[in-house]
């Protein structure tokens, strides 16, 4: 079996504080590996608040600037300007939000970036929740999921936003989704956005064990599991409009995905049911799209 | 490296919240509830392998395409895989874990290839210069001899082997014909053991010109004579001119004498040796008609074997039993009796129950009878033990007497060439031990693969290199998340009508291109091969590398124990245990 | 070279002379001219600098934070809600100790909407850690804005340069613009103490602990107190090069008073006529011009009232349940001093209503004729 090729460097270090197993720490490992020293991390506030550690200690080895919750688009419009003043045009702006910081409360600063075609990569983190806080419902939370604000007598009413469909209207230049169990597609689509200018904007699904309700050590099965239920397919989006859909061999129905979460414990079978009908609802949309 | 910083006085620190130092003074080990660790473990090939071969450590050699590291690898446990690869019934592939996905590896057309291989290249094995003062003797030179005689030379005492026989190779030579086992493959890999220091004495005979005082020179003798009396069948007839033992018959092809037959032969048996005369039967340009008293699902040969034998035009008739041979002006009329099944014996097979009143007559020309072979023990001194028509033994071959030991057919009812490389390796560990004063069941014990009862001869050489679990993988135990189904690759065979012109070998090596892919196929069950998941994978960074060499190792005292590596590990090679409170 | 311009056209000639090199903002009467015509300095090409046109004042801010971490000069312009709108990221600057420059035209906050002068929206930010500086004409407008850069540059805290709506932002004066060469020689580049470089890693902003962020709100506080100081220098050097000094604050009319009247912003010029007409009417009256809300300037306010009985303060804003901003912050300042004279705390002209020479006089009058305020607020002008 051949290795998965992944350039040496550790620029996230070790110490860090985030939970074991955590999906994100995984991500952003693998994210700073490809994207080399030459980059400022942008980071509103999410769980990358607190995993790098307390002052006077970082765990990161690239230059990291912590900033408001709503202003990741924002703050990276600012330092790119700034780099761009200084005639630096060799280092990467580059924004590590959540969904929470993304979908919700940073949506209006990342729209309005977007739409200036800011030349920066933007990551999303999706865990799906407000997970930094203790689980709460986010626009990223999926239909009838448990949080503990959408406790399982009433659990989450409304289907997950979908961002990609929001970042595509804006017409820029390059959007993919990506996850952490799909490390080469993380790489060479963190690579093919590194040779973009403009708005570049990278939906990255991290599983979180608390927050998900799994074990530990199936954060990356559940990873692949989602995109192989097509719960969260892997493509591209360039330009807003040529779509790239990559088809998962191995589809599985979603309650393989959903059984093994404590968070859709509660589901019932009509249920299930449902959200598998969403889920091929959303992936037919999907292929329409690839096919135009 | 950065410490941990404290800062007294308000004047000592920044004015902006900025970064001093990085956070790997703070060693998260502690949080860790569960320790992933790094164990391989037997995979189910090589515990299933009556040879001992490390299939996994081989095949791996191979697709790193490292093709003298696989030659190297097989030969720790086996002087004959050019044999193996071709004439072992691969017990291996029958518990290949990859049949759950879609078919076995190819083991032994992997074995064959590396053997070949080598050939191709014309290593010289390096002659063995010190010696120790006991000498060995061994009695047969079949493949429990060469094995022992070939693991005591590595072990560097001086060997003799006695062959009865004008040639070496025993069975291999004299039993399994050339167009599966080919004479000059045969002789290359005996030649190797020579090049050792192994010395073949042939035309010796025991009790004839070679007595037991001859051999009490010897500080201890491996028997290894085999089984070469054709089982009678016990029915009227047998004894008449025309009717031909079926070993004494592949004997004489495979030693190159005429054998005059008729045109039309009947071959009475459903085990190897049949199907080996039926189709040397029809190299000879005869017609070959096998009669077998159960139904194909009972016969004892190999399947493989079966089928190339109808696709050459061997005709079976199942359910029937010769009661007399009749015999008139050289015609051959066998008398039959038609069988149903009953129970299942103590073999595990249904059991043939004559139909009373069905007798029916089968017209041939000529008749063989390959109903089983038998142990010759004439020869033996009293005393020895025998149980079901073979000599007892203790695990390790020893037969109670001091500085005797035995094995190949002598001492087992699984007569195949594989169990017989086996018992060879066995016996020369054993002797090892009885010369050095140690004991041998505990030593066997150690080196156990799986269960046993094969043994490892690297394990007990190199005891610290390449430790493995006794635990046998199973499929569940293994990601399949890795893994896509791919194709087996054949061996492709010589068409059916070309074949059965001569004895010339009818399956070919695979070409290398083919070998490799086939290599990629195998799981590595239970074996790290460096393939890096856990490394990509791991949230902590703890999987360690140093200066980009992947270690195998984890760091402990970053390690929180999510057990990521542990459930990514395609090939289940790393273990999770609750860590110790 | 002197122009008839506008507040607003003084404040985008302010920024091109400091040589700004990224500016954000979004936006808003009656702030909306300073972005005007600065898009028009700047694509003009004049200058090396960024506009960023952003989708908030929230983000304007946001966007100058990551700029000015990166160590370029930044500047935006806001008001009334739009400086509401980013309060979150003014703390965000301070706590950074971000040298960032803003231009803060007063306007009230509604509902109801009103766009037109009030304190309450740069007041209502008095506790984020920003300098601020409210200014009476255009000149002083444009010559606070090159002062703001030198101060916040040493100071490491941002400055927030305030303007009245309308009555400065949209009214013209003849202004003194300096050349480029002179700014040159005032305003040196920017040169931050934390040097960002990108090939020596750093993590901004870390998350602290309550072992240390105690520590780091003290060290901002040691920094506004080091503002008066650093300020007299700047002025003084300005003085140099241009002849003109403002001070913290400015106390104008007769040597010696017995009612001093504290205004600022554009009130100020008014306040300054009627004080004139006073003591030409034998009244003994003088006023005080508080420039400088931020840090406040208590020192140099009890120098200045020595002697006074009485302050009259005019205050266009209201911090309801208390009153007005600069009484409350006047009694705090004064209450440690020996000096202890009688506070009247007038509030007048919310959203924009004229404050007129009338009602400056009514004010005098009424705190002349009573020994003590008949109640906590006076309210100045209000329909009663």
């Amino acid at each position: 079996m051949k290795k998965i090729p992944i350039p040496i460097e550790e620029n996230l270090g070790r110490g860090h504080l985030a939970c074991a197993g955590c999906g994100a720490a995984i991500g952003m490992r693998l994210v700073l590996k490809a994207l080399g020293e030459r980059v400022v991390m942008v980071f509103p506030a999410s769980c990358w608040s607190i995993i790098p550690g307390f002052w006077p200690y970082s765990s990161f080895r690239v230059t990291a600037i912590h900033a408001g919750f709503v202003t990741g688009g924002a703050t990276a419009s600012g330092i790119r300007a700034a780099l761009d003043v200084k005639g630096d045009d060799e280092t990467l702006v580059v924004v590590w939000g959540g969904d929470g910081g993304t979908f919700d409360i940073g949506l209006q600063a990342l729209s309005g970036a977007a739409e200036r075609n800011e030349d920066f990569i933007y990551i999303c983190n999706d865990n799906e929740g407000y997970m930094n806080t203790g689980t709460q419902r986010s626009s990223a939370t999926p239909l009838m999921a448990w949080t503990t604000t959408t406790p399982v007598a009433q659990p989450k009413e409304n289907p997950k936003k979908d961002i990609m469909a929001i970042m595509a209207d804006h017409q820029i230049p390059y959007a993919a989704t990506a996850t952490i169990a799909y490390p080469e597609d993380l790489l060479r689509k963190m690579e093919k956005a590194k040779g973009i200018r403009g708005t570049r904007f990278i939906h990255l699904l991290s599983p979180c064990p608390p927050g998900w309700r799994i074990p530990s050590e199936i954060c990356v099965k559940i990873s692949r599991l989602a995109v192989r239920s097509r719960v969260f397919p892997l493509y591209e989006i360039e330009k807003g409009r040529i779509y790239t859909l990559q088809e998962e061999k191995r589809v599985v129905p979603v309650k393989e995905y959903l059984k093994l979460q404590g968070r859709f414990g509660h589901l019932s079978n009509s249920q299930i049911e449902e959200i598998q009908r969403r889920v091929d609802e959303s992936w037919d949309r999907l292929q329409r799209k690839a096919r135009c | 490296m950065t410490k941990r910083m404290t800062f007294k006085s308000v004047s000592e620190m920044p004015e902006i919240p900025i970064s001093m130092g990085f956070m790997d003074w703070n060693k998260t080990g502690t949080w860790r509830a569960q320790r992933p660790y790094y164990v391989d473990k037997t995979p189910p090939c090589s515990a299933s392998c009556p040879v001992g071969n490390d299939i996994v450590s081989f095949i791996q050699k191979i697709a790193e395409e490292d093709l003298e590291g696989a030659w190297r690898v097989l030969r720790e446990e086996n002087p004959l895989p050019g044999v193996c690869g071709r004439v072992c019934f691969h017990p291996c592939e029958s518990r290949c874990n990859r049949s759950f996905l879609d078919e076995p590896v190819a083991i032994h057309a992997l074995e064959r290839f590396v053997a070949d291989d080598m050939e191709l290249r014309k290593e010289k094995v390096k002659r063995e210069i010190e010696k120790a003062k006991e000498k060995v003797a061994i009695i047969g030179s079949g493949p429990a001899g060469l094995s022992c005689a070939y693991h005591l030379a590595r072990f560097h005492y001086p060997v003799t082997v006695f062959e009865s026989f004008s040639l070496p190779g025993g069975m291999l030579r004299m039993g399994i014909p050339p167009y599966r086992l080919p004479r000059e493959v045969l002789e290359r890999e005996i030649s190797l053991i020579e090049s050792m220091g192994v010395e073949i004495r042939t035309g010796v005979t025991l009790g004839q010109n070679l007595d037991w005082e001859e051999l009490k020179s010897f500080s201890a003798i491996f028997m290894a004579t085999g089984a070469h009396l054709s089982r009678a069948l016990g029915i009227p007839g047998e004894k008449r001119r025309g009717v031909f033992q079926g070993l004494e018959f592949l004997k004489k092809i495979n030693s190159g004498k005429k054998v005059t037959l008729g045109e039309r032969i009947g071959i009475i048996g459903g085990g190897n040796t049949a199907i080996d005369v039926a189709r040397s039967v029809l190299r000879l340009g005869k017609k070959a008609i096998i009669l077998y008293r159960r139904s194909k699902e009972e016969m004892p040969a190999f399947e493989e074997e079966i089928s190339e034998a109808l696709e050459e035009g061997v005709k079976i008739r199942y359910l029937v039993s010769p009661i007399q041979i009749h015999s008139r002006n050289g015609l051959k009329r066998v008398e039959c009796l038609r069988m149903k099944l009953g129970e299942k014996d103590e073999t595990g097979r249904r059991k043939p129950i004559p139909i009373p009143n069905s007798n029916f007559f089968i017209e041939v020309d000529s008749l063989i009878i390959a109903a089983g072979e038998e142990i010759e023990f004439s020869f033996f001194p009293k005393g020895w033990e025998r149980r079901e028509g073979i000599l007892l033994t203790q695990r390790d071959g020893s037969i109670g007497v001091k500085g005797l030991f035995a094995g190949g057919d002598l001492t087992s009812l699984q007569r195949t060439v594989a169990h017989a490389i086996g018992s060879g390796k066995r016996a020369a560990l054993a002797i090892d031990c009885y010369f050095k004063g140690r004991d041998s069941e505990e030593t066997l014990r150690q080196i156990l693969i799986g269960e046993g009862p094969s043994i490892s001869i690297f394990r007990y050489l190199h005891p610290d290199e390449r430790p493995m679990d006794s635990h046998i993988v199973r499929f569940e135990e293994l990601n399949m998340d890795y893994f896509e189904q791919a194709r087996r690759q054949k061996e492709s065979k010589l068409p059916p009508k070309v074949r059965i012109k001569d004895f010339r070998e009818v399956t070919s090596t695979l070409p290398s291109s083919l070998a490799i892919e086939e290599a990629g196929r195998c799981f590595s069950c239970g074996t790290c091969n460096g393939c890096e998941t856990c490394y990509v994978f791991c949230p902590d960074a703890s999987i360690l590398k140093r200066e980009g060499v992947f270690l195998r190792e984890v760091d402990y005292e970053f390690c929180k124990g999510c057990g990521i590596c542990f459930t990514e590990c395609p090939r289940g090679a790393i273990t999770l245990k609750e860590e110790a409170k | 070279m002197k122009k008839v311009i506008t507040g607003n056209q003084a404040v985008a000639y302010g920024v091109i002379l400091s040589r700004v090199e990224v500016v954000s903002a979004y936006p808003i009467t009656p702030q909306t001219t300073i972005v005007e015509e600065l898009s028009e300095l700047i694509a003009n090409g004049r200058l090396n600098t960024r506009f960023l046109k952003v989708e908030s004042e929230h983000s304007a801010m946001a966007a100058l934070i990551g700029a000015s971490t990166v160590g370029v000069r930044c500047f935006t312009a806001t008001s009334s809600h739009g400086l509401a709108y980013m309060h979150e990221m003014l703390h965000w600057a301070s706590g950074a100790r971000l040298p960032i420059v803003m231009v803060n035209v007063n306007r009230a906050i509604g509902p109801p909407w009103n766009i037109w002068s009030d304190q309450s929206d740069s007041l209502s930010q008095r506790d984020t850690g920003w300098i601020q500086l409210y200014c009476e004409n255009n000149q002083e407008v444009l010559d606070t804005i090159l002062q703001a850069y030198r101060i916040a540059e040493i100071v490491r805290l941002p400055v927030m340069v305030v303007l009245d709506a309308f009555v400065l932002s949209h009214t013209s004066e003849p202004v003194d613009i300096p050349s480029m060469e002179e700014v040159d020689r005032f305003l040196p580049p920017f040169c931050p103490s934390y040097p960002f470089e990108p090939e020596e890693p750093k993590a901004y902003s870390v998350i602290t602990t309550p072992e240390y962020f105690f520590e780091f709100r003290y060290k901002i506080q040691k920094a506004m107190e080091e503002v008066s100081e650093v300020s007299r220098k700047v002025e003084d050097e300005f003085y140099v090069h241009f002849k003109r000094r403002y001070g913290a604050i400015e106390r104008y009319g007769g040597e010696k008073a017995d009612l001093l009247l504290l205004t600022s912003g554009t009130v100020t010029s008014t306040s300054r006529l009627v004080v004139k007409k006073l003591i030409e009417q034998g009244i003994n009256v003088a006023g005080v011009k508080i420039k400088r809300f931020r840090p406040f300037p208590a020192k140099e306010i009890s120098e200045a009232i020595k002697g006074a009985e009485k302050l009259a303060v005019i205050d266009r804003n209201l911090s309801p349940g208390v009153g007005g901003i600069f009484a409350q912050e006047l009694r705090a300042a004064l209450y440690p001093g020996e000096e202890k004279p009688v506070i009247f705390g007038f509030i007048s002209g919310l959203g924009g209503r004229d404050i007129t020479p009338e009602l400056i006089e009514e004010a005098i009058h009424y705190a002349l004729s009573h020994s003590q305020p008949e109640e906590e607020i006076l309210w100045l002008g209000l329909k009663k």
